[in-house]
């Protein structure tokens, strides 16, 4: 071992921390290096509206002194168009030559990766949707418990989506309701039995942000600024870990540092990469990929030499805007910006979709002119009316129903092609119908043309390129996560995932990287 | 190319020389001193008598060094200088273009208009070319058009001669894109060019238009009788009268019409407009985009934006979008709310409609995050209630209905309306 380091780790996203710890902890020598791309922008302090209402600058950190938000004005969500963010997503696709032309491939070569800037969704794979998985769900269950108390989550409660989410073990209460979701909260517990027969099931949101002070992270103030940026840190970020990991002196974080290929020199495999200093190879005993699934795999085939296409999933996705005419011309309030009330919903047997409400007051109302078809003048007037009023939701659906594959050119670079599969345009117009009826109930307008289903690949929720498998072949992994034909090299983010199902699934790629990191450390120590 | 300019350091030849070379030209100046914005000098002076050699491999002489203030150089000497510069140039095989005056004439009543006659004989016998321009302006601040400009910043009035000269003014990058099409054309025989604006303009109408666009400011015009100041100039005396500029006046006043729209067609110029001209910048792209942003933010923000989005806006184009204002109308931009008829419409106006929506789009942005728009946007500081808003999507659904019906009858003029015409897309 030429450089001394037991592990290497590529990537500090939530799947990179993840796997650091129980190794870190049992005192490897573990190196982790990334992209290392920094934010330059501080997050507003003071709440979303006073700052609306006073900030001279605010549009520097609204749309960014270099004109940030117009540069991007086509990308698929609002999060790519926040200044803030930039360094989250800039350089990616580059960085990793990656080229996708039917998908908006997205990935980070920031500290934290793209936690930097997630929905914080939370939810556990229950043991029916680990079935397929290459392992029982009693091995996956105590890395669940351990990530999501490291973590901070909040929302627990006892409610329908109590055992959908399977959390509230290890979690705070929910953060407090604004007054539209506390509505519609209210008005589901009178027809709880109504909604079932539509297939909706509804419960507070689970996520991972503060409910209360943790060490240097502090409960969510209600402030509206999840978009912007929360300066208390309510929400989690790999960033927060990478903290913790950087306490332990057998750890060795070296930012800055992309790797460009994976190697096996004599008996033990290493990184080849760049920082400013020039290209370096590095060795040690074993080699953790998890680089974000589109430059996991694009090291993973090269290694192996492999042209693919490979398939990859990705959870299609669609998103409405939802009327309370009950709560119209009531003022705007601050209010936690992500989930506040969650669904799923069941569309056909063995098939469901999830989603959340959100409260959209904290996201630009230009988001939404561009949509409507008025002229602009009169759709500033009407949403100014009405958005005081709505919430957005968004669904999910399993990520089986993407035909979404990667393949490798000669010059080494991934292509990514995205698509859906036929069931996917039928279901979705069922969920439109499903959720349409069920919120009518709710007294709630799901509003007509509103439901929109995204591009593939703007979910964001990209997995299963390298699946794990008991009996693994080329272009995938075992169930300890070790990539086929590519001893000690193992896979620690969404691309080893065996299957994307339609919740959230960070939380499952984190589980699951804590279990390959242990599995690591077992195989290991008996080598030794 | 390699070309000569005599006068090189001029008003007219300073422009010269930066389009030549902005052409990739190699320009060489002739002037009495060494000029210090071009590389190549060789000395010049009307005075002088030796013989003049041009450098090797000049393709092409612009004479327009001439005396234009004092006329202390008699016309035979300032004519001998054209002659041996002539003959340097046929010696060298160089084409060769003077730069005349629309007040060049055998009998002219200017010193100065006979001398460009007589060498305008000279240019043509040797088979050069003659070109003849108006009223020369904009650019820096020389020459005539300096002393003008000059003139209406410091005096809070200008004379408005009865019966007014008539005048063709030509922009001086106008002017210098004739005359190096004079040498990159293999058509043009050799003859006299006439350039200016085709229909003349009154000096005053041009006077007025130098304190709007150039001062800023307005200025008083006082009636002055041209017969009195011919009288004036014939009391005082010959000598005076050249000092005091009376003999400029006077061919001024004498100034016969050109006939210029064949000559600017044969030499592929289109004249910018003289409110264009006459800004600072020489086109008044910045000017087109400040008044686009003032409309589009008023449009979305229903009222009138502050002067720092503004600028926010212009600067976002410039960096964005190449920085060229769409071609609106003055009626659009004096009446933002008809914006609403091309909102949303087909694209069946002639704007570059993507690049409309773009810019519309980014106007919502922008005016979105400011103090102001989040009044507009958000009601921050506004009543709200259930009737409030109820009213307020009536009004906006009664508006946008009511222009879409007045979208549908105005919409066989909709284009000569709402977009100007005359711009270049």
């Amino acid at each position: 071992m030429s450089n001394g380091f037991d592990v290497i780790i590529v990537g500090s996203g939530p799947g990179g921390v993840s796997s650091a710890f129980p190794l870190v902890q049992a005192g490897l020598q573990v190196l982790l290096v990334d992209g290392g791309r920094e934010m330059a922008l501080k997050s507003p302090v003071k709440t979303y509206l006073t700052s609306r209402g006073e900030d001279e600058t605010q549009w520097h950190w609204m749309v960014g002194r270099d004109y940030h938000a117009l540069h991007h004005v086509d990308a698929v969500s609002p999060k790519l168009r926040v200044p803030m963010l930039a360094p989250v997503f800039e350089g990616y696709s580059a960085a990793n030559q990656i080229h996708a032309s039917t998908f908006v491939a997205v990935g980070s070569l920031a500290q934290g990766g793209l936690s930097n800037a997630w929905g914080c969704g939370v939810a556990r794979l229950s043991s029916e949707e680990l079935r397929d998985y290459p392992f029982p769900a009693s091995e996956i269950e105590p890395s669940y418990e351990t990530v999501t108390r490291r973590m901070g989550v909040s929302g627990a409660v006892d409610d329908d989506l109590s055992d959908y989410f399977g959390l509230d073990g290890w979690t705070d209460p929910p953060i407090k309701m604004d007054t539209l979701h506390r509505r519609l909260w209210h008005a589901y517990g009178k027809n709880r039995s109504a909604l079932s027969a539509f297939g909706v099931r509804m419960g507070r949101s689970r996520v991972a942000a503060l409910e209360q002070d943790r060490g240097e992270r502090h409960a969510c103030d209600l402030s509206g600024n999840c978009l912007w940026g929360c300066h208390r840190r309510a929400l989690y970020s790999a960033t927060d870990d990478l903290e913790q990991l950087q306490r332990y002196p057998n750890f060795t974080y070296r930012s800055g540092f992309v790797v460009d290929r994976v190697v096996r020199s004599g008996e033990h495999p290493a990184v080849v990469g760049s920082d400013q200093s020039g290209t370096e190879a590095i060795k040690a005993r074993k080699v953790v990929l998890a680089a974000g699934t589109l430059a996991t795999t694009r090291l993973a085939l090269q290694a192996l030499q492999m042209a693919g296409p490979v398939a990859m999933q990705n959870c299609p996705t669609a998103a409405f805007l939802l009327w309370l005419p009950g709560a119209l011309g009531i003022r705007r309030e601050p209010a936690f910006g992500l989930g506040q009330l969650s669904f799923a919903l069941a569309l056909a047997p063995g098939v469901s979709g999830f989603g959340s409400l959100f409260n959209p007051t904290g996201i630009p109302l230009a988001e939404f002119v561009r949509y409507m078809p008025l002229g602009r003048r009169y759709a500033i007037d009407i949403l100014k009316a009405l958005m005081s009023s709505c919430v957005v939701g968004n669904v999910f659906l399993p990520g089986r129903y993407s035909t979404a594959t990667l393949s490798m050119t000669h010059a080494g670079v991934l292509q990514v092609a995205g698509g859906y599969h036929p069931d996917v345009a039928p279901f979705m117009s069922l969920a439109e119908r499903r959720l349409r009826s069920a919120f009518w109930k709710l007294g709630a307008v799901l509003l007509p043309k509103s439901f929109t289903i995204g591009h593939p690949g703007s979910d964001i929720h990209y997995a299963s390129s390298l699946p794990m498998r008991s009996q693994p072949g080329p272009g995938q992994t075992n169930a300890r996560g070790e990539l086929y034909g590519l001893a000690d090299v193992y896979v620690a983010d969404g691309a080893s995932l065996t299957s994307l199902s339609e919740k959230s699934h960070t939380l499952t790629i984190m589980a699951n990287a804590d279990r390959i990191g242990r599995g690591l450390l077992k195989d290991l120590s008996e080598s030794q | 190319m390699k070309v000569l300019v005599t006068g090189a350091s001029g008003y007219i030849g300073n422009r010269l020389v930066l389009a030549a070379r902005s052409r990739g030209y190699e320009v060489i100046a002739a002037t009495r001193r060494p000029v210090s914005a071009v590389g190549d000098w060789i000395a010049f002076d009307l005075v002088a008598t030796g013989a003049i050699e041009l450098p090797a491999g000049t393709n092409a002489v612009f004479h327009l060094a001439a005396d234009t203030t004092s006329r202390l150089i008699d016309s035979e000497t300032e004519a001998a200088s054209a002659r041996r510069l002539i003959a340097a140039a046929r010696q060298a095989g160089a084409r060769f273009v003077f730069v005349s005056s629309q007040t060049a004439l055998e009998h002219a009543p200017s010193a100065y208009g006979r001398t460009k006659w007589r060498i305008e004989q000279l240019v043509l016998a040797a088979g050069g070319t003659v070109i003849r321009p108006g009223q020369v302006y904009g650019g820096d601040e020389r020459g005539l058009f300096g002393t003008l400009v000059r003139a209406m910043r410091a005096l809070p009035f200008f004379p408005a001669f009865l019966p007014a000269p008539q005048i063709q003014p030509i922009h001086v990058d106008d002017l210098a894109s004739a005359l190096l099409h004079c040498v990159e054309s293999d058509e043009l025989t050799s003859a006299v060019f006439c350039v200016g604006e085709p229909e003349p303009v009154s000096f005053t109408r041009f006077l007025r238009l130098i304190a709007a666009e150039r001062v800023g400011r307005f200025r008083l015009p006082i009636p002055v009788p041209v017969v009195l100041v011919r009288l004036l100039g014939l009391g005082i005396g010959r000598q005076l009268r050249a000092k005091l500029g009376f003999d400029r006046l006077g061919s001024l006043f004498d100034l016969r019409a050109m006939q210029t729209e064949a000559d600017l067609r044969r030499l592929g110029i289109t004249l910018r407009p003289m409110v264009s001209g006459l800004s600072r910048s020489g086109n008044d792209r910045r000017r087109m985009l400040i008044g686009e942003a003032r409309a589009f933010l008023r449009y979305v923000l229903k009222e009138r934006p502050t002067a720092i989005l503004i600028s926010r806006y212009v600067r976002c184009i410039e960096r964005e979008r190449g920085g060229q204002p769409l071609a609106l109308s003055s009626f659009a931009h004096c009446f933002p709310v008809t914006l609403a008829l091309l909102d949303r419409a087909r694209p069946n106006v002639n704007l570059a409609q993507a690049e409309f929506v773009w810019r519309l789009n980014a106007a919502v942005v922008l005016a979105e995050a400011t103090v102001q728009g989040a009044r507009r946007f958000l009601a921050i500081g506004e009543s709200s209630g259930l009737v409030t808003s109820i009213v307020q999507i009536a009004r906006a659904l009664t508006s946008e209905l009511g222009w879409r019906v007045v979208r549908i009858i105005a919409s066989p003029v909709l284009k000569s309306l709402m977009c100007d015409q005359g711009r270049p897309r």
